[in-house]
């Protein structure tokens, strides 16, 4: 068994901190994670510490050197020697049951993209000069202007997709937010791990994060902490994120990530015989991958009639590959809860298959199943854990009316087609509801810089402040040396 | 049917007589029912491969929302009960009954043993809508059944079609705690809620005399607020002055005949269990196949009574197998939503939008 403490209470007297236990798996690996359990009292001095203390170190900082800070901190993650890694190495599967070298690769291909340049990159997509975020600078219109982040930045996570924490919390760097961040109860170590890594290689931002953890719905911790914010970033489902923006002054920013819905779309050019095993194996690896818990994960395939290969053969083929990807990423054992619900759609489909539109493919003992039906429907959820849909349409703009019945929550749309199909498509798809298209088998590793929820993640974080041309010229005449 | 009357009407039973009954009901179904013949055959089980009522596939209550599992064409059926349809909107399931003969006898037996306590009748408050106002609810029969056969003069409904009916209550609660005989309340969970919360409004507490029952059943359905089941308890006990071992919880279900009940909820979860003509297994989800005893899992259950759609069935509720019943943990809540994936129900609403 591990005991591992999960927070960053950067000025809080740790003494007077109770904690609690979460507890995962069980046996040998079970892990006992200690999370703070603060007074709403504790909670508004640290908050009130981080704005302070914390925003003086960060804004005192250039862009550079924050910058410089994460690269210094990923390396060290990227390291399959450090402790910090090798510690999360070992504990995210524990704690999310996901398959080890899973978690491994996925973190791998993830922290790349927070390395220097492709933070420079990232902050280059939402500004074009970037020293905006350092001092006024001018302005082709004429005055100067500067972006100012939050004054106190609050993060409410959700989930258990190993890392997901980082995304937001480097956007709140980039623009120097001091940040307090709540963790999700589902995976509260990999936030805190960062935090104390990043105080750890500069000291100098030692105050400018703390992450902290509360029950959600605990109403009073959440009043305390939201009193003190400027800006909430929050993760979770609409009911949440309601409840959350009621508590919200209304001059509180409140940037919410609703759940989001994927899918995948596979043109008739891309089935033949040549093409089809690494067709059917990237399709597989974005099922596989978190086990479709991200966002970006696909629930269905709509599979384009008229190829070499039949859309019900790319679901056999989809089918071979989820049985052989689980001898290399084993499916983790579900809860009595995720069981009932996979069976509950396993029983919809064969329900539906009575009249012989759907097949399901993959028994009841195996760790997926594939729902081939010969007639596309709307997209509906899957029942995750590597249960997919595969549908045949006629030609892939078909879809566009199935997809734009989810447009509220559709994300990322991976897509297998010739170059001219991907470009006729890509505007429908947009107005469908879908902000990311990518290739198959990229779905859950989104490029550093995305505009996630087709957002700017920067941008909708900062406030810019202008000095008009007005001001400056009225300051002429009132200067020591003016003529 | 006969056979079966008489079945139920006896003092008990051993395995091999349920069993034998069950798989000549499964035989029956399986030969008359072509959607659950489908069904079985879809899972290789036929009245030729199953030798146990352990081995009849248990549909799923979705079934009753999908295919018409009724063994008589459904117009020759005298009743239909219908589920609310909380899970899935604006599908019912369908629950067929050619006639109510084995139902009544089924409940009738059932409750005066775990309900009445040795009496013959006592009065009733009903704390819920009449059959005239829900034809197809299997609450509202059930419900009437208890008044028409266990109810002592006096016995009544209040509510109506405006709702709870509060003065009439207070003054039936008022004169049963003056009268010094036992007194019943019976209805939904969420009606409870609703009349305790009215009362506290007005400040009002009683005193029903010993020996008064409370029958609740069904939960909140988000018909009124969630309330923790000990503070529910608590609070019918403090509110009517009846002891918690005397709340009687049933758990029925529009897909079964048959109900459960406990012996009191002064511990919770308390112990449901039904009689000789229904069992009850706590499985797999996926592979069907029972969990270790003490394991949580989801309960199946095999009700002879239902003689005309199917005898086994897969809830979805949570469960464990415990001496003498189960304990009920609960509806297993589906795929929580995680990370920024789904929440299934927000999809499902839109879909249909």
């Amino acid at each position: 068994m591990t005991k591992i403490q999960a927070a960053h209470l950067p000025g809080l007297d740790l003494q007077a901190v109770p904690w609690q236990t979460l507890t995962f798996g069980e046996g040998v690996q079970r892990v006992d994670v200690s999370v703070p359990q603060l007074t709403p009292e504790q909670l508004q001095a640290l908050a009130r510490h981080v704005r302070t203390q914390g925003g003086a170190q960060i804004r005192a900082l250039s862009l550079t050197q924050i910058i410089t800070a994460i690269d210094r901190a990923i390396a060290r993650l990227l390291d399959a020697q450090d402790a910090y890694r090798q510690q999360l190495d070992r504990l995210l599967p524990l704690i999310t049951g996901f398959d080890a070298e899973m978690v491994r690769l996925g973190l791998n291909a993830y922290l790349k993209t927070f390395r220097a340049p492709q933070l420079q990159r990232f902050v280059a997509e939402d500004f074009a000069n970037p020293k905006l975020l350092d001092e006024f600078q001018p302005r082709a219109k004429g005055g100067m202007a500067r972006a100012l982040g939050p004054e106190l930045l609050v993060h409410v996570w959700a989930g258990n997709v190993p890392g997901l924490p980082l995304w937001s919390l480097v956007c709140g760097l980039l623009v120097k937010a001091p940040a307090v961040g709540k963790t999700a109860s589902a995976e509260p170590l990999f936030a805190a791990h960062f935090a104390r890594l990043l105080a750890e290689v500069e000291p100098r931002l030692a105050d400018a994060l703390a992450i902290v953890w509360f029950k959600g719905g605990d109403t009073e911790s959440e009043r305390a902490l939201y009193a003190e914010a400027d800006t909430v970033l929050a993760y979770g489902g609409n009911e949440t994120l309601a409840a959350l923006r009621q508590q919200l002054p209304v001059t509180t920013r409140f940037l919410p990530h609703g759940h989001k819905l994927s899918v995948g779309l596979v043109s008739a050019a891309a089935l033949d015989a040549q093409h089809l095993p690494a067709v059917a194996r990237a399709a597989a690896l974005d099922v596989v991958r978190y086990e479709q818990q991200g966002c970006y994960s696909p629930h269905t395939y709509y599979v384009a009639r008229g190829g070499r290969v039949s859309p019900r053969e790319f679901a056999l083929a989809l089918a071979g590959e989820l049985s052989a990807l689980q001898h290399r990423f084993a499916r983790r054992a579900l809860s009595l809860e995720e069981a009932a619900s996979v069976a509950g759609w396993r029983q919809g489909q064969e329900l539906k298959g009575q009249d012989g539109s759907v097949e399901l493919v993959g028994d009841a003992g195996a760790p997926w199943a594939v729902a081939y039906a010969d007639r596309a429907g709307p997209l509906l959820p899957c029942a995750l854990n590597r249960t997919v849909q595969v549908q045949a349409v006629a030609a892939l703009d078909e879809t566009l009316p199935l997809l734009a019945v989810q447009r509220d929550f559709l994300q990322t749309v991976g897509v297998a087609a010739s170059p001219e199909e991907l470009h006729a498509l890509a505007e429908g798809l947009g107005r469908a509801g879908a902000t990311r298209i990518c290739a198959l088998g990229q779905m859950t590793a989104p490029e550093a810089g995305w505009h996630h929820d087709g957002r700017f993640s920067l941008l909708d974080l900062v406030r810019v402040v202008e000095i008009e041309a007005s001001a400056e010229a009225a300051a002429e005449p009132y200067a020591r040396y003016r003529d | 049917m006969p056979e079966l009357l008489a079945f139920i009407a006896r003092d008990g039973v051993g395995e091999a007589d349920f069993n034998a009954l069950a798989l000549c009901l499964f035989a029956h179904q399986f030969q008359h029912n072509t959607a659950f013949q489908k069904f079985c055959q879809q899972r290789g089980r036929t009245p030729r491969t199953v030798k146990s009522w352990r081995e009849i596939p248990a549909v799923p209550i979705n079934g009753f929302k999908d295919l018409t599992l009724s063994c008589v064409p459904t117009d020759l059926c005298a009743r239909v009960f219908q589920t609310s349809g909380t899970t899935r909107g604006d599908i019912k399931g369908r629950h067929w009954h050619p006639e109510l003969a084995v139902y009544d006898l089924s409940m009738t037996r059932n409750f005066r043993t775990r309900f009445m306590a040795g009496h013959e009748r006592l009065p009733m408050g009903i704390l819920f809508p009449d059959e005239q106002q829900m034809p197809n609810s299997s609450l509202a029969h059930y419900l009437a059944l208890a008044l028409r056969e266990f109810g002592a003069p006096g016995s009544r409904y209040f509510i109506d079609s405006s709702g709870l009916q509060i003065e009439a209550l207070v003054v039936a609660l008022q004169s049963a705690q003056a009268s010094g005989q036992p007194y019943t309340l019976l209805g939904a969970s969420y009606s409870f809620v609703h009349l305790m919360d009215a009362l506290q409004e007005r400040g009002l507490r009683f005193q029903l005399p010993a020996g008064s029952r409370l029958l609740d059943t069904g939960g909140f359905k988000g018909q009124s607020r969630e309330m923790d089941m000990d503070a529910f308890y608590e609070q019918l006990a403090s509110t009517f002055g009846v002891p918690r071992s005397a709340c009687i919880n049933m758990y029925g279900m529009t897909e079964l005949s048959t109900q459960f009940y406990d012996g009191g909820n002064a511990m919770l979860p308390s112990v449901k269990s039904g009689p000789h003509w229904i069992r009850s297994r706590v499985v797999d989800p996926l592979t069907g196949v029972e969990v270790p005893r003490g394991e949580r899992g989801i309960l199946a259950h095999t009700d002879l009574g239902n003689y005309n759609s199917v005898t086994t069935i897969l809830t979805e509720d949570v469960g464990i197998a415990v001496d003498g019943g189960f304990l009920l943990l609960g509806r297993a809540q589906g795929t929580q939503a995680k990370g920024c994936s789904i929440a299934v129900d927000e999809f499902l609403k839109a879909a249909r939008a």
